[in-house]
């Protein structure tokens, strides 16, 4: 019998272990996917980002996406479509493929409703707890995951207790010097992003070595912070943990109303089954996974999903809303610095714009607006080569296909933003159990409903505007931008909201479950609202928050 | 959403029938046997000599193409639709495909990629031979790195150290 019994080994799943292996307890972790050792990493384009190598099979595993087409909701499973919602199922997650380019919430994040009032057909809620109690932990991520920056103090950056990064920002391509230009003749401010990638070497890990290819890929340094260099090792090395690989967890079992039993897993290499106690057990699987599982663990007692007796399980799924754009910078127009300066490969393009972050102006009104990162078109060869091979609908072979290739990757370099602003939580984006549809274990699959608010869309075209005008001072040509409403599959949260009231909210605001006293959802689930940046260093500092109070109750 | 097998399957007059049903490794090999000259020549008419980029021939793009298609883990759909878009060509053209001059080709070509089915599938052979081309030659195509060095860009390191296609 385990002490805690954690599902999933990604950003919150490690931080949990990591606290709680620290403090002396037994902890096992259930992963899906299998071991990858940093030496295993490598930056096949084929393997990594164009087959599944690190995600599972979508003939075996899947999920259906209903939209609505001529007014009536279509389930469709990702096998069909070729859209996956699975985001680096190994261990350590999806933190192992991120960019790392984060961010903290701003303190009205976390009281949208009160400081925005309600929206139309958006469930929007403060929550239950303020940035004051969250920025400790945003603090220690920073230590143990390792992000690199430096501040700037910027009416929408939030407050911190201590003065700077102790790691710097990584190096960075001499393109920011443009950037930075154009951004101050547009009277815009722009920021040093934080990254979660180390400049220097600390024990254990080794500092970035720019290899050009990050996000997407596996870090062969250390430098990225995964939650497997980061939190796993360290607590791997306390002789507490046992990490528990190829491990499918089917359900938890609960005996008694108030507490879970054990998980029944099956060993995805043998197909065994068995069952994994623990005193407390820790739900951090993203989101949509981890309400799939509390509702596959349903039963007489729970008979709508475990923790669901506000009904609420499920509900209020959040993605990020925005977009993105790009701009050429040619050879032959560009402004300010070297083309060889800028077609040096590996460097970041840290640069980041809060400036619209919330948006309180005598013409365009008070609103909730987001954020905008900065960076070089993904570097993959393939994806660089294979696109914009049409002229006037027809594919372009031949000669002139290689002139257009080798102009295209040779002649210039796209620069590119992305932007990030709240997905409103409304009723028509949701995950529920697809009816008929299981996965090779046998278990319901998760069918996510994943529409948008139209002030999402609003938001990010206003700030896909001043981006594109920045793009333009640059000197980039061929600017096109795309805001979409459809859903960033790799960020994603809500789900279980966490709130003080268990009739309107699965979690408390520990992330407990408010009916089942050992259970804790330590992913992003327990957002009710996401902020307008990416989740990832939120959820680090949340499970750490969670796990100090797991802590204190063991203790107790 | 586009329904994927619904967009593979419409407008041909085939049907993924028969090549979904060569479950032996052995029966896919006489099924891609038989189309083989038609995919290299579609191939070589894409990516053809006295190109910027190198051809297709040097770099062995329909052994990639077979490699990667007759894998058990790849997507079964494709690898039907690309034996069966290559039969459609030569149905097309009464078995004179492989045999015309380049003119007829990019002729035949352009008139199969007026048809929704036909434009697919020369996407999809595109494709194919791009993730030829620009691979780690670790794949067997992208011969001494001549794709990379074409286009002054190269694969990161650590390189692969063996192929994945799939599980």
């Amino acid at each position: 019998m385990y002490d805690v019994v954690i599902i999933g080994s990604g950003a919150s799943g490690g931080a949990v272990a990591y606290t709680l292996c620290k403090a002396g307890f037994k902890v096992a972790v259930l992963e899906k996917g299998r071991l990858m050792k940093r030496e295993e990493f490598s930056k096949d384009e084929l393997a990594y980002c164009r087959r599944d190598l690190v995600t599972p099979n979508l003939f075996e595993e899947y999920h259906t996406i209903e939209e609505k087409v001529e007014g009536k909701w279509v389930a469709t499973p990702t096998y069909e479509s070729g859209w996956s919602f699975w985001n680096g199922n190994i261990v350590g997650g999806s933190s192992n493929f991120m960019s790392g380019m984060l961010h903290r919430l701003h303190p009205d994040d976390f009281r949208l409703k009160s400081k925005y009032g309600a929206i139309d057909g958006a469930n929007v809620v403060d929550w239950p707890i303020s940035y004051d109690e969250l920025e400790p932990y945003y603090t220690l991520a920073e230590e143990l995951v390792g992000i690199s920056g430096h501040f700037e103090a910027h009416k929408y950056e939030a407050p911190r207790s201590t003065p700077n990064f102790s790691q710097p920002p990584t190096k960075e391509n001499a393109v920011v010097k443009l950037i930075d230009k154009s951004c101050k003749t547009l009277g815009i401010k722009s920021l040093v992003t934080a990254r979660a990638v180390l400049s220097k070497d600390i024990p254990g890990r080794e500092a970035c070595y720019y290899s050009n290819l990050c996000g997407s890929y596996g870090c062969s340094s250390g430098a990225k912070g995964s939650s497997r260099e980061a939190l796993l090792k360290p607590a791997l090395a306390t002789g507490n943990l046992t990490l528990m690989s190829n491990t499918y967890v089917k359900y938890l079992h609960t005996q008694k109303k108030e507490a879970v039993k054990y998980a029944v897993v099956v060993d995805t290499i043998t197909g065994k089954e068995k069952r994994i106690e623990g005193k407390m057990f820790v739900v951090a699987a993203q989101a949509h996974e981890s309400a799939r599982l509390l509702l596959n663990s349903k039963n007489d007692l729970h008979p709508n999903g475990l923790g669901n007796t506000s009904g609420e399980l499920g509900k209020n799924l959040i993605f990020s809303g925005g977009g993105s754009g790009q701009g050429e910078l040619h050879k032959d127009h560009l402004k300010e610095i070297s083309f060889s300066d800028l077609m040096t490969t590996g460097l970041f393009v840290n640069r980041t714009v809060l400036d619209w972050y919330f948006v309180d102006h005598w013409w365009d009104g008070k609103f909730k607006g987001g954020s905008v990162e900065f960076m070089f078109e993904h570097q993959n060869i393939i994806t660089r080569a294979r696109k914009n091979n049409y002229s006037n609908d027809k594919l372009v072979w031949g000669t002139e296909l290689g002139e257009r290739v080798t102009k295209r990757l040779k002649d210039q370099k796209s620069i590119r933003f992305e932007i990030f602003n709240d997905w409103l939580p409304n009723d028509d984006c949701f995950v529920s159990l697809d009816p008929t549809h299981k996965d090779k274990y046998g278990m319901p699959v998760g069918k996510l409903r994943v529409e948008g608010h139209p002030q999402d869309v609003k938001v990010g075209m206003y700030i896909a505007k001043r981006c594109e005008k920045i793009l333009e001072e640059m000197g980039a040509q061929n600017i096109y931008s795309g805001i979409s409403s459809s859903p960033s599959q790799n960020l994603v949260a809500g789900g279980c909201r966490f709130g003080n009231d268990p009739k309107t909210s699965v979690l408390n605001k520990y992330c407990q479950s408010h009916d089942v006293e050992n259970l804790f959802v330590a992913d992003a689930s327990f957002m009710p609202t996401g902020g307008s940046v990416a989740y990832t260093w939120t959820i680090y500092a949340n499970a750490f928050r969670v796990a100090d109070y797991i802590v204190t109750q063991l203790k107790n | 959403m586009i329904q994927r097998r619904d967009f593979l399957i419409l407008g041909s007059l085939l049907g993924l029938t028969p090549y979904l049903k060569a479950e032996t490794p052995s029966d896919f090999e006489k099924e891609f046997d038989s189309v083989v000259d038609t995919l290299s020549a579609v191939q070589a008419h894409m990516f053809p000599e006295k190109s910027l980029l190198p051809d297709a021939t040097s770099m062995k793009m329909t052994t990639f193409l077979f490699e990667t298609i007759s894998h058990p883990a790849y997507d079964r759909d494709i690898k039907a639709f690309v034996l069966e878009g290559a039969k459609e060509l030569q149905k097309r053209e009464k078995g004179k495909f492989v045999s015309m001059t380049e003119e007829e080709k990019e002729k035949a070509l352009r008139a199969y990629e007026e048809t929704s089915y036909g434009s697919n599938w020369l996407s999809r052979m595109m494709t194919l031979s791009m993730e030829a081309l620009f691979s780690d030659p670790i794949y067997g195509s992208n011969v001494k790195e001549a794709g990379w060095k074409a286009v002054s860009s190269y694969g990161g390191f650590p390189r692969p150290k063996t192929k994945y296609i799939g599980a």
